[in-house]
């Protein structure tokens, strides 16, 4: 076990000054009272000495004892124990057992005699019963066999209060309150002396060693146990404590919180209540009296007095935390919580939280040293400046002063060990990252982010991009260097545009990808930057870099016009003609663009639906030119084209017509000529040129889109009349008249269509036709009828309101009044309104209102 | 310091393990150990109990304090070494003496130790595998170190007990929950044995809340007149 200093011993009372130099004169008791000493000796004498206490720097202090008044007794005994009563100004002398009571200045007996005879032992009440402050409880060990008593001590006066006997002869006694605790022959006991009820405690042996009662504190008392224990017991007789070790010899004990302290033959030894540990060891050769006073604790041999001063716990603390015993000067700040005024105390303990934190981390006892930093508060600043280079150059901070622990930076501290560092430096990232928005950060987050910042990218961490996409508080000139200096040049950009430096940022990043400075954070920067353009709402950025993405990559550098966001192009920021003009060298992305309008803008403007449609034109045909043969399935453009001639109104039919000509597209100019209303010319191309009958049935089906029913049944009776005009010699175009007929029996008129029929067609082959159109027409005449009779029923209601409107006869007669003007009517002609009211014609005209006072019930 | 709710104490002969047993739960591991001079304690948490834990001596020099130790425990935990008879039969002769000043609804657990030295032990805490096929069936092959006490006389043991306390089998936990064998070296049954006495416990302490004296005078609740007449009248 290391040791701790916890006290110093020092001199009080030199043999000298006590005895000079007669051999003879020994020291049997002390008694120590403020700044009072008392020593009574075996030649029967009491001494008086005034103590001076001298603070010295190392934390201890420096006694001298100056002599006054000094008595003898009386008698041929040894003074056996000293007691003060300082509120009686009086001292307890027990002496050839009698307790005489002396006055504390002259030593002179009080004159009232007042004494206790018969006593072997006594002890004081420190936890007093009685409120009366001036009258001092005593119990004595009576020289009759196993009893105790129990005094009131007053000024000049003693009453005895209570007598008890004991199972067994009673050795020494300690009080709390009504408990007596009490080292009788073979074991120690509890006696309650108002109940005289008594609880064991533990056995020992009173032949083998001098047992030790001594009260420790509130209804707490030490007892000297087997085998050099020294044990713990409150007055219900429970041990809340574990015992400490003493050597078997041990003599007296005594008690400066925390610690409990023990003479033996050879050595005072210290001992923590908190952890029972052994703390101190000082070597004393013959003392036999060890007691403590009010918080001073002296030892004496028979020759001289000395006094064992207790170090500040502060400096105990230090002591420990300088030999990195953390634990212990933890457990021993925590114990001295209640013997310190609570804001110094919160200080200091705070203090030593760090500091302990410091000797784990130092120790690489991360957690530990995380928890002891959270708990003590500790500014992270004092952590991050550890790390060398890590706090911006701009903080103002400065280390603490006393400093927390002994290290310049971190070099030291690992001494230059690679992997240590490494673990330093991990430890710190992760810590940084936890505190930083807790309010540990508060008032320092730039100091604390620009670290976290410096940490990941020397470690190549992933989170550096984390950190600089969401909210942060780097530092901008500090944070850029070092990028710059660790090749981060992507998450560079990232700090740029964080910091509205848009153009910097770009710049940088267009670097990466023309190769001119590495860095392979991203793979796909080139799709990263289209992606930053498209949402930048810098516009003279995007047509800086709109040249650089589009020759990259046509496809994905148009992006950047045809993907911004709907509300920013609602602003109508960017002109549609001047992006048309900057693709003119780019076909693709141009094609896309006018595609981005017509399609998914939907814009309605003829030069966007022409241009686009001449576009997909003009690559038709180069595939055609490529291709030479003809492909049977259109190709994708082809496609295109097709579909934005049939579902855009807005082309130049025209113009189209005219590129067409000549060129081999005759789907496509079937679809021109149908815009032109020329369906029987389209449909002739399909049908002769094409022969292509679906497309024909499709073409009556969309050319009619939109239009009337006549209009889709003119398409559809010219289409069968092309089909029969051919005659029957043209088989194909029979059949296709009879899958028409067959397939849309809706969309003719049939009567029409029969009469058309050539008479040699059989029912048979017609049949789907004539029941779908037998149907169609069952069909509306039944609609037709329901809908006559709900106009019948309709018009039913009317007649029957009318009818009740009309109502009963209205007798007109010279007592009823116009409701208006309340004269008789002189006409039969009136005006009655719904509620029954009547008034004059002319009444009524003028006031367009219901009678004010129309009567209730409408007498009629 | 904080002062605990309740408090369970460790007897048993000396080097049957209470100190190692201890160890082994609170602190996860098995240090080597030296013969525990008076006694020592732990304090565990327990969801929002404090329970105190003491480690005692076995050794002869250090049995009266016994008694003391036990003075208002919750529980006992009456150890011995499965490997060695006499500390069985100690546990009554010697220690069950001591735990008269318990209190009185006391539980008692009584544990076999070091079972990792026996051959069934060794097979428990993790030698499962290499199992001969051409003994299959056969479960248990003789062990290398004979186990001397048995489960069944740690049972036997605990009904005496009740027997002597004057406790009816109903009313405390059955021989089966009370009766343990672990190895504080491989930590074998260590936190079942704990766990399960501080679950426990816990009712114990808060019963024992209940009957307490009550912390706080309750004014607004006294009826003064309806008392004073039942009070005379009666
Ligand atoms: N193999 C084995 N050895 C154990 C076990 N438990 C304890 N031991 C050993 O037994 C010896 C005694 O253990 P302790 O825990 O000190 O015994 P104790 O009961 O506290 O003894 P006292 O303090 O003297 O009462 C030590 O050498 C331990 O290493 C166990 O489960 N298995
Ligand atoms: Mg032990």
């Amino acid at each position: 076990m290391m040791n701790i200093k916890a006290f110093t011993l020092v001199s009080a009372v030199e043999r000298e000054l006590l005895m000079g130099d007669k051999e003879r004169i020994n020291i049997e008791c002390v008694e120590c009272c403020g700044r009072n000493l008392y020593v009574g000796t075996n030649d029967c004498f009491l001494y008086h000495f005034l103590l001076e206490e001298k603070a010295l720097p190392a934390g201890t202090a420096a006694f001298t004892a100056t002599r006054q008044l000094h008595r003898h007794l009386g008698f041929r005994k040894p003074v056996n124990e000293l007691r003060a009563a300082s509120a009686l100004n009086r001292l307890l002398v027990l002496c050839d057992n009698c307790i005489t009571l002396v006055d504390m200045l002259n030593l002179e007996p009080v004159p009232s005699g007042a004494r206790i005879k018969g006593a072997t032992a006594f002890a004081l009440n420190e936890n007093p019963v009685s409120a009366d402050p001036f009258c001092v409880e005593v119990c004595i060990l009576s020289v009759k066999r196993r009893t105790v008593q129990v005094f009131l001590v007053y000024e000049d006066r003693v009453q005895i209060v209570k007598e008890l006997s004991t199972p067994e002869q009673p050795l020494a006694v300690a009080v709390d309150g009504h408990f007596l605790c009490l080292a009788l022959t073979t074991q120690y006991i509890i006696l309650n002396y108002s109940t005289g009820l008594s609880q064991d405690l533990f056995p020992y042996c009173s032949e083998e060693k001098r047992p030790i009662v001594k009260r420790i504190g509130r209804q707490e008392f030490l007892l000297a146990g087997p085998g050099g224990l020294g044990m713990f017991a409150t007055v219900a007789g429970i041990s809340q404590r574990a015992p400490v070790h003493w050597a078997e010899n041990v003599i007296g004990a005594a008690v400066c919180f925390p610690y409990v302290i023990a003479l033996d033959d050879e050595f005072i030894t210290v001992h923590s209540m908190l952890d029972q540990q052994q703390k101190q060891t000082l070597p004393f050769k013959e003392g036999h009296i060890l007691q403590d006073f009010e918080g001073r604790v002296i030892v004496a041999t028979s020759k001289g007095v000395y006094i064992l001063v207790p170090l500040p716990l502060e400096k105990q603390i230090q002591d420990l935390l300088a030999n990195r015993r953390v634990e212990e000067a933890l457990v021993l700040a925590k114990g001295a919580r209640r013997n310190i005024p609570k804001e110094k105390f919160q200080v200091m303990y705070r203090r030593i939280l760090q500091q302990a934190g410091f000797i784990q981390f130092a120790q690489l006892q991360f957690l530990e040293a995380k928890e002891l930093f959270r708990s003590g508060q500790l500014d992270v600043r004092e952590l991050i400046s550890l790390y060398p280079f890590l706090l911006p150059t701009s903080s103002s901070f400065t280390r603490s002063h006393p400093p927390l622990h002994e290290y310049a930076d971190l070099n030291q501290l690992t001494q230059g060990d690679q992997e240590k560092m490494a673990k330093c430096k991990r430890f710190l990232m992760s810590y940084l990252n936890e505190v930083r928005s807790t309010e540990v950060a508060n008032g320092y987050k730039e100091d604390i982010d620009t670290a976290l910042l410096k940490l990941y990218a020397e470690a190549d961490h992933d989170s550096l991009l984390d950190l600089l996409v969401t909210e942060n508080f780097c530092l901008l000139t500090d944070s850029a260097a070092w990028l710059e200096k660790h090749k981060k040049y992507f998450a560079l950009g990232l700090l740029y545009h964080y910091n509205n430096q848009d153009a910097a940022a770009l710049q940088l990043w267009v670097n990466i990808v023309n190769g001119d400075i590495q860095d392979s954070t991203r793979s796909d920067l080139y799709e990263y930057i289209v992606d930053f353009l498209t949402y930048c709402l810098d516009q003279e950025l995007v047509w800086t870099y709109a040249d650089w993405v589009l020759q990259r990559s046509e496809e994905v550098g148009v992006q950047v016009f045809t993907k911004r966001p709907w509300d920013e192009q609602q602003k109508n920021s960017f002109n549609p003609d001047d992006i048309i003009s900057c693709l003119k060298k780019y076909p693709k992305a141009l094609v896309k663009y006018l595609e981005h309008l017509v399609i998914d803008r939907r814009l309605q403007k003829e030069e966007y639906h022409t241009h686009l449609a001449v576009l997909y034109l003009e690559e038709v045909l180069q595939q055609r030119a490529a291709a030479a043969s003809q492909g049977s399935e259109p190709s994708d453009t082809q496609t295109k084209l097709r579909h934005l001639l049939q579902k855009s109104d807005l082309y130049r039919v025209h113009f189209l017509i005219e590129r067409i000509q000549g060129a081999g597209l005759p789907m496509e100019s079937a679809i021109l000529h149908g815009k032109l209303g020329e369906h029987g010319k389209a449909l002739h191309i399909l049908v002769h040129e094409l022969g292509d009958f679906s497309a024909a049935e499709d073409y009556c089906l969309w050319g009619s889109e939109g239009q009337d029913a006549p209009c889709r049944r003119h398409l559809f009776h010219t289409l069968l009349a092309m089909y029969l005009h051919a005659g029957p010699a043209a088989h194909e175009l029979t059949v296709a008249a009879v899958d028409l007929l067959n397939r849309h029996a809706t969309e003719f008129d049939a009567t029409q269509v029969l009469q058309l029929l050539p008479g040699s067609w059989s029912v048979q082959l017609l049949c789907p036709f004539l029941t779908g159109a037998m149907r169609d027409s069952i069909h509306a005449r039944r609609t037709t009828q329901v809908a006559v009779g709900l106009a019948r029923s309709e018009n039913l209601i009317y007649t029957y309101n009318k009818m009740k409107l009309k109502g009963s006869a209205i007798w007109l007669s010279d007592q009823k009044l116009c409701q208006l003007c309340q004269n008789p009517f002189g006409e039969p002609v009136f005006v009655r309104y719904p509620n029954g009211g009547l008034v004059h014609t002319h009444c009524a005209t003028n006031r367009h209102t219901t009678p004010s006072s129309p009567s209730p019930g409408t007498r009629t | 310091m904080r002062k605990p709710d309740g408090k369970i104490v460790l007897l048993g002969d000396m080097n049957v393990g209470k100190t190692s047993l201890l160890q082994r739960y609170m602190e996860r591991r098995f240090p080597d150990t030296v013969s525990t001079v008076g006694g020592a304690f732990y304090l565990k948490q327990w969801r929002s109990f404090n329970i105190s834990i003491w480690d005692t001596a076995g050794r002869e020099q250090f049995h009266g304090l016994g008694s003391m130790y036990c003075r208002g425990a919750a529980a006992v935990i009456l150890t011995y070494d499965v490997n060695h008879l006499q500390s069985l039969v100690e546990l009554e002769d010697r220690f069950l003496g001591l735990t008269d000043t318990a209190s009185k609804d006391c539980l008692f657990a009584i544990v076999g130790n070091k079972v990792d030295l026996t051959e069934e032990g060794a097979a428990e805490s993790g030698e499962k595998e290499g199992h001969d096929p051409s003994k299959a069936g056969g479960g248990c092959a003789s062990p290398r170190v004979p186990k001397q006490v048995q489960l069944e006389d740690a049972m036997a043991l605990y009904k005496k007990i009740l027997k002597y306390k004057m406790l009816d089998e109903k009313d405390v936990p059955a021989a089966e929950q009370m009766c343990f064998e672990t190895s504080a070296k491989t930590g074998y049954n260590v936190d079942l044995l704990f766990e399960t006495l501080f679950d426990m416990v816990v009712p114990m302490i808060l019963q024992q809340r209940a009957e307490g004296p009550p912390q706080t005078v309750d004014i607004t609740s006294s009826k003064p007149t309806k008392r004073t007449r039942s009070g005379c009248c009666a």
